[in-house]
């Protein structure tokens, strides 16, 4: 479980990214977050492993507040958590089992992943997740032969091997087409489902989160504006959350192709 | 056809356009200033330059092949010297580098400091370097790789770190993101996106040293230099010629081999 309460994160150039926060998200809930852009999205998904670090008020997950963990808590929490990019973030140069691998890295001592030495459950791991993103053909192939769609599938592959309690996915679609879009967001759902784990998601395309979130969190200027199930939110929520009209291009379109 | 206009470019400033000539007025003053106090008699070099031409030249293009042996031995000391002073250079440049990159280590101090250390050593010349191992370590090879070695620690630290600052530093919030410790982001995130790109400077600078180390032997560091130094001093152009012909031939094979290595590498 995780909860903000009032949680404030002022950036040192002055910008306030989150303003009194509150909110509670139960274990096993797939929440999308939307919202404009600087709208604080990221900086709220970035608080809860500490890759910024909020200002104010306390922020709990699993009933430990996590603001003042310094490095050993801090990597004990962020071992489960996932994290999912737009730009991917995989090595390159690096072939995709040892991508994939890298998700173990918390769970490995150093002197072993030094030398690749992974323990032979945690390869078998890894090529479990890249089956059930249905890229397992791609094992060794350089990261960078394969299509960005295949890149995130990787990513979420690498995310699976981490075996998290959370996933965190920052516009994890931004730089995809339309169907692949979907394919991605199917894959986190499927496995938010499969394996119950608490899912959560910045989006700009307001269907893509009607069709997949459990619930949605509408954030404007650092504030949560709207909080409830999908099942409560309506074109004119999202016009709340957005503080103007729906746009063609606030869509993602595609559903049916995919 | 439609045409575009452009919006006009900004006008450069009367300061600036003062400047420019203040400038180029500058160096052309510095160029005649210099030429006329060193004071050359430019009739006299060029007809020395003539006279030698006739004596010198043609000798050098009639190579000494009795002396084969002996200058191919030479050559392959160079390239040792070379060689090897190159890997301590690549050894000594990382760590180094890693201390100035800005975006490692965490600090802007250390950076600085790192990148003074790096400056400080490439101010020395090669040669000069050479003269200081020679009167360390004596007249032998060993001054030659310690010259080479130091004389290129500098440019590699210094490209080593323009690397480190170049890398997609994405990849290791992803790391730092799944709970890997720093050691497990240096191996995991940093050196797969630095290590194709180090070892092809590293494949260049011992290009270049090649090079530097043939004339290292003028100062007595060992390699084939120490041959060129006898050969003029005994007015021997033959054996000149076939020193040439080695150095040539080898820099011409270790560019080439040495472009096609980089190229295979990044
Ligand atoms: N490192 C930073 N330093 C200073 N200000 C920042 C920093 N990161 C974000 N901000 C500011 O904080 C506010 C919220 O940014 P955030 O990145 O959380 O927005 P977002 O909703 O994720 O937007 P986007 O959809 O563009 O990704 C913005 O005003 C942004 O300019
Ligand atoms: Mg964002």
């Amino acid at each position: 479980m995780i909860e903000f309460n009032n949680v404030g994160l002022v950036y040192p150039n002055g910008t306030e990214g989150l303003k009194n926060i509150n909110a509670t998200i139960k274990d096993g809930e797939f929440v999308v977050i939307v919202g404009l852009s600087g709208a604080g999205k990221s900086t709220f998904i970035r608080s809860i492993n500490r890759l910024v670090t909020p200002t104010s008020g306390s922020l709990l997950v699993d009933s430990e507040d996590i603001i003042n963990y310094h490095s050993g808590d801090l990597r004990k929490l962020r071992t489960k958590i996932g994290m999912i990019f737009q730009n991917y973030n995989l090595v390159k140069r690096s072939n995709v089992l040892k991508n994939v691998l890298a998700g173990r890295l918390g769970h490995t001592g150093t002197l072993r992943s030094i030398f690749s030495l992974f323990k032979k459950e945690d390869i078998g791991l890894a090529y479990e997740s890249l089956k059930r993103v249905n890229i397992d053909e791609k094992i060794y192939n350089r990261a960078d032969e394969l299509s960005g769609g295949q890149q995130q599938r990787v990513s979420i592959a690498r995310v699976l091997t981490q075996k998290p309690k959370y996933i965190l996915a920052d516009e994890p679609v931004a730089s995809l087409d339309p169907p692949t879009s979907h394919q991605v967001m199917t894959y986190l759902k499927k496995i938010n489902k499969e394996d119950n784990i608490t899912t959560i998601v910045n989006l700009h395309f307001i269907d893509m989160a009607m069709e997949y979130a459990d619930r949605i969190i509408g954030m404007r200027a650092g504030e949560i504006v709207f909080d409830g199930p999908v099942s409560e939110v309506s074109e004119k929520t999202f016009e709340e959350i957005y503080g103007r009209s729906i746009r063609e291009d606030d869509l993602r379109g595609g559903a049916d192709e995919s | 056809m439609e045409t575009y206009s452009l919006p006009p470019k900004p006008k450069n400033s009367l300061y600036k356009k003062v400047k420019r000539v203040i400038i180029t007025l500058l160096v052309i003053a510095l160029y005649v200033w210099t030429f006329l106090s060193i004071d050359i008699d430019w009739g006299r070099a060029i007809e020395r330059a003539i006279s030698n031409f006739h004596r010198v030249i043609p000798k050098l293009f009639n190579p000494d092949w009795g002396a084969t042996g002996e200058v191919a031995l030479s050559m392959l000391e160079t390239i040792f010297i070379a060689f090897a002073g190159s890997l301590m250079a690549a050894v000594l440049a990382i760590p180094l580098a890693f201390l100035a990159a800005h975006n490692m280590m965490g600090g802007k101090i250390f950076s600085t400091i790192g990148k003074w250390i790096l400056s400080a050593v490439r101010a020395f010349p090669d040669l000069i370097l050479a003269i200081l191992f020679v009167v360390a370590v004596g007249p032998n090879a060993f001054a030659g790789v310690l010259a080479i070695a130091i004389g290129s620690t500098g440019m590699l630290g210094k490209m080593f770190s323009e690397i480190i600052e170049s890398i997609d530093m994405e990849i290791v919030q992803a790391m730092e993101a799944n709970g890997a410790n720093k050691i497990q982001i240096l191996f995991y995130a940093v050196m797969p996106q630095v290590i194709p790109e180090f070892l092809s400077f590293a494949i260049y600078r011992f290009e270049i040293d090649i090079r530097a180390s043939s004339i290292l032997g003028i100062v007595g560091a060992g390699g084939i230099g120490t041959m060129i130094i006898f050969a003029s001093n005994n007015r021997n152009w033959n054996e000149m010629g076939t020193i040439l012909l080695a150095i040539i031939i080898v820099v011409t094979v270790i560019d080439f081999a040495s472009s096609r290595i980089r190229s295979k590498i990044v």
